[in-house]
């Protein structure tokens, strides 16, 4: 069984839990009082983690830290597909670990402007700001074209394939909670239309802050019962 | 400098920005908008503010017909916004006041244009007209609108093998603003992205520069949007009395025979579009020939370009149906009421059964389109003397096996086939009937017998089939206004409280439609209508005026 050192309201936990929940893995999620308890900082945890910090996987003996590491090591173990992390495809995959990198920086801006606003963090506020507003830019033109390459029949996703990839997850929820962080979306609109397709995947899980959109097709209408 | 006008057109998104099943977020002026597709390619630019709590829409859901938004789900229709339902009061029809603020919308040259303010015709950009046009990727400006359009290329300097951009900015705030290039001319599809690409590296190498330039000068007040305050009574679901509504004049636009003895009208607004339906609503259709008559609108929620209705042929009846099947044709204009809604669906039931006989399917259909819309179980149940009887049979189809037809059976296998669909009844499970009198009774007597509750059995007749007996007289008494006033025998409430300039909305008058319903404070009143269940009628709280009585000397009204 797997272990997820976890916290409902972290992004990082989030972006595990939700690949698990796309991959059908099962795992138990222990909590970690992160919020005000410090949990993560102290000394029975730094014994899991030196770093202090969550998440932190545990499947069997293996024990792995950091976000996006985890994410690369569930993709690679758990998916048959092999579509999330593609190890068979090396351009694909180095734009992956590219953007995997990419999402290091939208985490440490937008994402950190949020623990900022809601948690009290003394970061230097409208340098995240400034930062992730850089990133967005960036990251909202490079969407737009791969909407414009993949044309209306093909989902554009952050990796030049016709599928989502652990880079599409590491970045999600730095995008869609940027607004509490204070960093509005206003100016991104491909960037927004691609947090639709995301939460459109089948198995999609939500957190606190992360709504639900309405499904592409209405659902089916007449009901099991009744029927003569 | 003063900033650009609210009563002008401006370029609030790209068409394709206005994605299917997308709630698009804009800002124009410092004020922020939702534009959104509906699955009838109609696109909304409304305030993005839902106007009970003021979330953004633009984090709403676009459910196709109507847009939900995300905190309480109250759903507004496509093209006028309006509410058509408020899940924490699921068995009221929301009041036709609740309605957001909209704003005019078309789309040209791969844009959608809105104006804030005024009654201005759109102008035409005439390079752009009778060619193609071919829009660039739009671009957020960190800088004054007004700065950015003194850099923005004069004439040929953009100038290319693949044409000339015309530019237009929308302005988003004082110190921001959109820049959208369109091409003349379409590029061939293999040099798109190229051209794309082009044009978006010259504009983003412009932006740089002029955002350089803002950077250095004083940074502007925002912009202010003025807000009108919601106007969301405090009776959310009240009756129907407490709105207004004026009728407006339609144009049949279509006519034709959906079923043996039944014709459908399509009816198109003339002057302003129609108002917002609700599934289960009725308009008054006033007749050339002086009458006034009720037809349910087939019409499912958000759908409201057009009001499709179907008229039965009733050659006993007063004349209205002889009158809109022999002297009523496409092309002619009537006159309508806005829509009443006193037949209202409840969207929260586990499972909705339909009962419709014969032309009851018309406020059926509406509610049925609705469910299947919402992905919401249901079974519509369709009751007829033989198969060309069946109305919009095309509409049904559409519907799948979610309709069971019901052919040429009599009273005792109509009434054995409603107790097979309607089976035990469960937490949660509602059932809608519309038909002729004697069908109708026929299914509420059914659902009693094997233990539906009164509050899950919605039903509405066309006529009401009782004989009133207005042989008494009594007095009532205005509990708000404080008149004291006698209804002598033979005269109704109705008719009393109107002599005595005290307005109330009715709509059939014969205590069918339940539009002039009206609370009781005080009294014992006599229930000659077939609008209210019985739990409601032994309640005696409320009574519908234009055909109730009361047993005791005084009745003390609500009014």
């Amino acid at each position: 069984m797997i272990t997820l050192y976890d916290y409902d309201l972290s992004v990082n936990c989030y972006k595990q839990r939700l690949l698990m929940s796309l991959l059908d893995v099962d795992y138990e999620s222990v909590p970690v009082d992160f919020f005000p308890g410090w949990e993560h900082k102290s000394e029975a945890f730094r014994k899991i983690n030196p770093l202090g910090h969550i998440p932190v996987l545990v499947d069997g003996d293996y024990v792995l830290r950091d976000a996006h590491a985890i994410l690369v090591y569930l993709a690679a173990k758990y998916d048959p597909s092999g579509r999330w992390y593609p190890t068979d495809d090396p351009e694909l995959l180095g734009e992956v670990a590219q953007w995997m990198l990419f999402a290091e920086g939208t985490t440490n801006t937008a994402s950190a402007a949020r623990l900022h606003d809601n948690l009290g963090y003394e970061f230097d506020v409208d340098t995240l700001r400034a930062g992730a507003h850089r990133l967005f830019r960036v990251l909202d033109e490079h969407l737009w074209f791969r909407e414009q390459e993949a044309g209306p029949d093909g989902p554009a996703w952050v990796a030049a394939a016709p599928h989502p990839t652990v880079a599409d997850l590491a970045i999600f929820p730095d995008v869609m909670l940027s607004e509490e962080g204070g960093i509005s979306r206003l100016d991104y609109p491909a960037l927004r239309r691609w947090t639709d397709r995301v939460r459109r995947l089948d198995r999609f899980v939500l957190m606190p802050g992360i709504h639900p959109v309405s499904a592409e097709r209405p659902g089916p209408g007449p009901m099991a019962a009744g029927r003569s | 400098m003063s900033p650009p006008p609210e009563s002008a057109w401006y370029p609030v998104a790209r068409s394709d920005d206005a994605a299917f099943r997308h709630v698009h977020q804009a800002k124009l002026l410092g004020r922020e908008l939702a534009v959104w597709r509906a699955d009838d390619g109609f696109v909304n630019v409304w305030e993005n503010r839902c106007l009970h709590r003021g979330v953004r829409l633009s984090v709403g859901m676009n459910e196709g017909m109507e847009l939900k938004c995300l905190y309480h789900g109250w759903r507004y229709a496509n093209r006028t916004g309006g509410c058509t339902y408020i899940p924490a009061h699921p068995a009221d029809s929301p009041a036709r006041t609740i309605c957001n603020a909209t704003f005019p919308a078309l789309e040209r040259y791969g844009l959608v244009w809105t104006c804030l303010d005024g009654d201005i015709d759109f102008a035409p950009v005439d390079l752009l007209e009778g060619g193609g046009s071919f829009p660039l990727r739009a671009l957020p400006f960190a800088a004054p609108p007004e700065l950015v359009r003194r850099h923005l290329p004069a004439g040929d300097d953009h100038a290319g093998e693949d044409g000339t951009p015309r530019w237009f900015v929308q302005p988003v705030d004082a110190d921001a603003c959109v820049v959208y290039g369109v091409l003349t001319d379409t590029p061939a599809p293999d040099r798109r992205i190229a051209v794309l690409r082009r044009h978006a590296r010259r504009l983003e190498d412009l932006r740089a520069e002029v955002e350089e330039i803002a950077a250095t000068l004083p940074r502007p007040a925002p912009l202010v949007a003025a807000m009108e305050q919601a106007d969301v009574p405090v009776d959310i679901g009240g009756p129907a009395r407490t709105v207004g509504g004026t009728d407006q004049r339609v144009v049949v636009a279509r006519k034709w025979e959906t079923a043996a003895e039944v014709v459908a009208f399509e009816l198109a607004p003339i002057d302003e579009p129609l108002p917002t339906v609700q599934p289960g609503a009725h308009i008054d259709v006033r007749l050339p020939n002086g009458s006034t008559r009720q037809y349910s609108l087939t019409n499912p929620a958000g759908d409201q370009a057009r009001y499709v209705i179907a008229v039965k042929r009733e050659p006993d009846s007063r004349g209205g149906s002889i009158h809109l099947h022999d002297e009523v044709h496409e092309g002619d204009e009537l006159v309508i009421s806005a829509p009443r809604n006193n037949f209202g669906l409840r969207r929260d039931a586990v499972e909705t059964t339909l009962i419709a006989g014969g032309i009851g399917i018309t406020p059926l259909l509406s509610m049925a389109e609705t469910l299947a819309a919402d992905g919401l179980p249901f079974v519509l149940h369709c009751f007829v003397r033989s198969a060309d009887h069946l109305c919009f049979s095309e509409r049904l189809d559409g519907l799948g096996d979610a309709v069971v037809r019901h052919i040429g059976l009599d009273p005792a296998g109509t009434a054995a086939q409603i107790r097979r669909a309607l089976g035990a009844h469960r937490v949660a499970r509602h059932v809608y009937i519309c038909g002729p009198g004697p069908m109708l009774d026929a299914a509420r007597r059914v659902a009693g017998e094997i233990g539906w509750p009164d509050e899950a059995v919605h039903f509405e007749y066309f006529a009401n089939p009782n004989e009133i007996d207005r042989s008494n007289g009594f007095e009532i008494s205005l509990a708000r206004s404080g008149l004291t006033l006698e209804v002598p025998a033979g005269q109704s409430i109705l008719e009393v409280l109107r002599a005595n300039g005290v307005g109330l909305i009715s709509s059939c008058e014969q205590g069918a439609c339940g539009t002039c319903i009206v609370d009781v404070i005080d009294g014992d009143p006599i229930h000659h209508d077939v609008f209210l269940n019985a739990t409601e009628r032994a309640a005696g709280d409320r009574i519908v005026t234009c055909v109730s009585r009361s047993a005791s000397g005084r009745l003390v009204l609500d009014l």
